[in-house]
C-alpha cells in the first residue's frame, strides 16, 4: 500500500491558449492523480497568464463545483485594487470561502503590474491577519523582484514554487527559509540530489511540500524522489500532505 | 481511489517505491563530477556520490568531471578518482576543443586506461565550438576506429550542438555511437531525425527529460525504447527523482528496462 497522504501543492487544471498537455477538466484531473497515487491538489488555472484574473477565477470555481468528492481546493488570483477589478478582501475572502478556494496567487508580470505594498498592500495586509496562503509561482526564477517582495510584506505565509527550474537554487532559497519563518518551499523541479532531505533537516520538515508542476511534470517523479529521499517517514508524511493541510486549515476564511 | 503505480504488485514502481531498489541494474549514462560555478551541490565528489548511487542501485555512473570541461583538471586525475570506485564509476575522457594538446595527449592514454575510460565527452553548446568543426575531428575519428561511444551535450536550436550538426557529424561517423545528450531537448523532430537518419549509431539519452509529462512517451513512440539511455548529470539530479520519472512514464515494463540499463549494456558490452 502506498500509505502516505498526497497532497499536491503544484497543480494546474483545464487546457493552455497554445496547447499542450493539461487536464481538461476535473475528470481527467482525477484520473491522472488516481494512476499516480495523489490523493489531494491544490488547483490553479492552467490559462491564468491568459485568460485574466476574473475568468480565471471564475473557472476554477466552476471546476471546485464539479469536483463532488472534494478532492481538490482552489486558488483565486488578485490584482492591484485601485482599479476595483477584483472585490474588496472581505467580499473576497467569503467568496473563496463559498467556493472551496484556499489560497491566493499572482501573477505580476503577466498581468503588467508592480508587485509591492502600493499596489498590493490592502489585499496582502489582509491576507496576512487571516493566514491565508500566498503562492509565489509568478515569481519563479525572479529571485531579486521576489526578494523586495518578502521584504514588503514579511508576515505573509508565502509557498515558493519552483515549476520550470531544474537547475539547483539553494543559494537564493536558504537566505528565505533561515529568515522568513511563513516561508515554505514545494519541491517541483527541485531534483538536487537529496536535497528534500538536506532542507528538512536544515530548517525543519515542516518547510517543505511536496508538489508536482503538473501538467509540465507528472506527479510521479517527485513522489518517489520524496518517498525515498532518507527521511524518517515521519517527516515524509509532513512534506508529502500534512503541512499544506495544516496551512489550509490554519487559513481563516 | 484506484491502485497506483507504486501499489502494482510485482511491477518495478512498486519495488523502489517499498525497497528504494529493485533487482535491475542501472546504469546512469551521463554523469558529471565536481563543484559548480552556478549551482550548490552537497554531493558533487566521488564518496558523497557512490553513497547516494548505490541507494538505489545503480551499477554504472559514466560521467565527465566538471573540472575536466573545464579546462583545470587532466582527463588522468579523474582516471584516479574513478579507480578508487572500480565496482561503479567509468569515464568519458573529456574533449575540449580549445586545449587540442590535451586532446591527443589524452588519447594516446586512452588504452591504458582501460577499464575506465569508456568514451568521449564532448560539449559544444558551452565551448562554443560545432561539433563539426574540425577541431573536434582528432577525437572523432579516434571514436570512429574503435567504435566508442560519444556522449554530446545536445539542445534544440543551438548552432554548435543542435539537431542539424548533431546529424551531420552521427552521419559522418558512422561507427562512433552518438549518445545524444538531453535527446536534442525541444527539438523533438530532430530527436526523431537522428535517430532515423543515421545507421543504427545514434542514441537519444534522457538527462533533464524524466518527469516532463508525457515526454518519455512521445521519445518511445517516436524511436523505440532500444534508441533510448537513462542519465541524471548526477549530481545536478537526484537518482530517485530521475527513476521515477521513468518509472511515471505511461510506457511498458519492457521499455523501461531497455531504457534503464538493456541498451547500455549493450554500448559497453557488459552483461547482467
Amino acid at each position: 500500500m502506498k500509505e502516505i497522504m498526497f497532497f499536491d501543492a503544484n497543480c494546474r487544471i483545464g487546457r493552455y491558449f497554445n496547447g499542450g498537455p493539461c487536464a481538461e477538466n476535473v475528470a481527467a484531473l482525477l484520473t491522472e492523480m488516481d494512476y499516480y497515487g495523489v490523493d489531494k491538489a491544490l488547483v490553479r488555472f492552467h490559462n491564468l497568464a491568459m485568460s485574466g484574473v476574473n475568468a480565471a477565477n471564475r473557472a476554477i470555481a466552476g471546476f471546485m463545483a464539479e469536483d463532488s468528492g472534494k478532492r481538490l481546493t482552489g486558488v483565486w488570483c488578485i490584482l492591484p485594487s485601485q482599479c476595483d477589478e477584483i472585490p474588496e478582501p472581505e467580499d473576497f475572502f467569503r467568496g473563496m470561502k463559498s467556493n472551496r478556494i484556499g489560497a491566493i496567487t499572482l501573477l505580476p508580470f503577466d498581468h503588467r503590474y508592480v508587485p509591492c505594498r502600493l499596489t498590493l498592500g490592502k489585499m496582502m495586509d489582509a491576507a496576512a491577519e487571516r493566514r491565508i496562503p500566498v503562492l509565489l509561482n509568478g515569481f519563479a526564477g525572479k529571485w531579486p523582484e521576489l526578494y523586495r517582495f518578502l521584504e514588503e510584506f514579511p508576515r505573509n505565509v508565502f509557498i515558493y514554487q519552483e515549476s520550470g527550474g531544474k537547475w539547483g537554487s539553494d543559494r537564493n532559497i536558504r537566505p528565505l527559509l533561515e529568515n522568513y519563518e511563513n516561508f515554505y518551499f514545494e519541491t517541483a523541479g527541485y531534483w538536487v540530489p537529496e536535497g528534500i532531505r538536506d532542507l528538512a533537516e536544515k530548517y525543519g520538515a515542516e518547510r517543505i511540500l511536496y508538489g508536482s508542476g503538473f501538467p509540465q511534470y507528472n506527479q510521479g517523479n517527485g513522489m518517489l524522489q520524496l518517498k525515498q529521499s532518507g527521511l524518517p517517514t515521519a517527516s515524509v508524511e509532513l512534506i508529502a500532505g500534512k503541512n499544506l493541510e495544516r496551512i489550509l486549515k490554519g487559513a481563516q476564511l | 481511489m484506484s491502485c497506483s503505480i507504486w501499489e502494482k504488485p510485482g511491477s518495478l514502481a512498486e519495488k523502489f517505491w517499498k525497497d528504494g531498489k529493485a533487482d535491475i541494474p542501472i546504469y546512469d549514462m551521463h554523469g558529471h563530477m565536481g563543484e559548480h560555478y552556478a549551482i550548490y551541490f552537497n554531493r558533487c565528489e566521488a564518496p558523497e556520490m557512490a553513497a547516494h548511487l548505490r541507494r538505489i542501485g545503480v551499477r554504472r555512473l559514466v560521467f565527465s568531471h566538471h573540472h575536466a570541461l573545464w579546462g583545470n583538471l587532466r582527463n588522468a586525475e579523474v582516471i584516479e578518482i574513478a579507480r578508487q570506485f572500480p565496482d561503479l564509476f567509468r569515464v568519458y575522457v573529456a574533449i575540449n576543443p580549445h586545449y587540442p594538446e590535451f586532446i591527443r595527449e589524452d588519447l594516446a592514454q586512452f588504452d591504458r586506461w582501460a577499464p575506465f575510460a569508456v568514451g568521449l565527452k564532448i560539449l559544444a553548446g558551452y565551448h562554443l565550438v560545432k561539433v563539426t568543426d574540425k577541431r573536434y575531428e582528432y577525437a572523432l575519428a579516434f571514436a570512429d576506429e574503435r567504435g566508442l561511444p560519444v556522449l554530446n551535450h545536445t539542445w534544440g536550436n543551438s548552432v554548435h550542438c543542435g539537431g542539424p550538426v548533431m546529424l551531420e557529424v552521427a552521419q559522418k561517423y558512422p561507427n562512433a555511437k552518438f549518445l545524444m545528450g538531453h535527446s536534442i531537448f525541444g527539438d523533438w523532430e530532430y530527436s526523431r531525425r537522428v535517430v532515423k537518419e543515421t545507421p543504427g549509431n545514434t542514441y537519444l539519452e534522457l538527462t533533464a527529460i524524466p518527469g516532463e509529462n508525457g515526454r518519455i512517451e512521445q521519445l518511445v513512440e517516436a524511436v523505440g525504447s532500444d534508441r533510448i539511455l537513462y542519465g541524471t548529470d548526477m549530481p545536478w539530479f537526484d537518482e530517485y527523482q530521475g527513476v521515477g520519472g521513468v518509472l511515471s512514464a505511461k510506457i511498458t515494463e519492457d521499455d523501461m528496462r531497455n531504457i534503464l540499463y538493456r541498451n547500455a549494456q549493450k554500448i559497453l558490452k557488459e552483461t547482467d
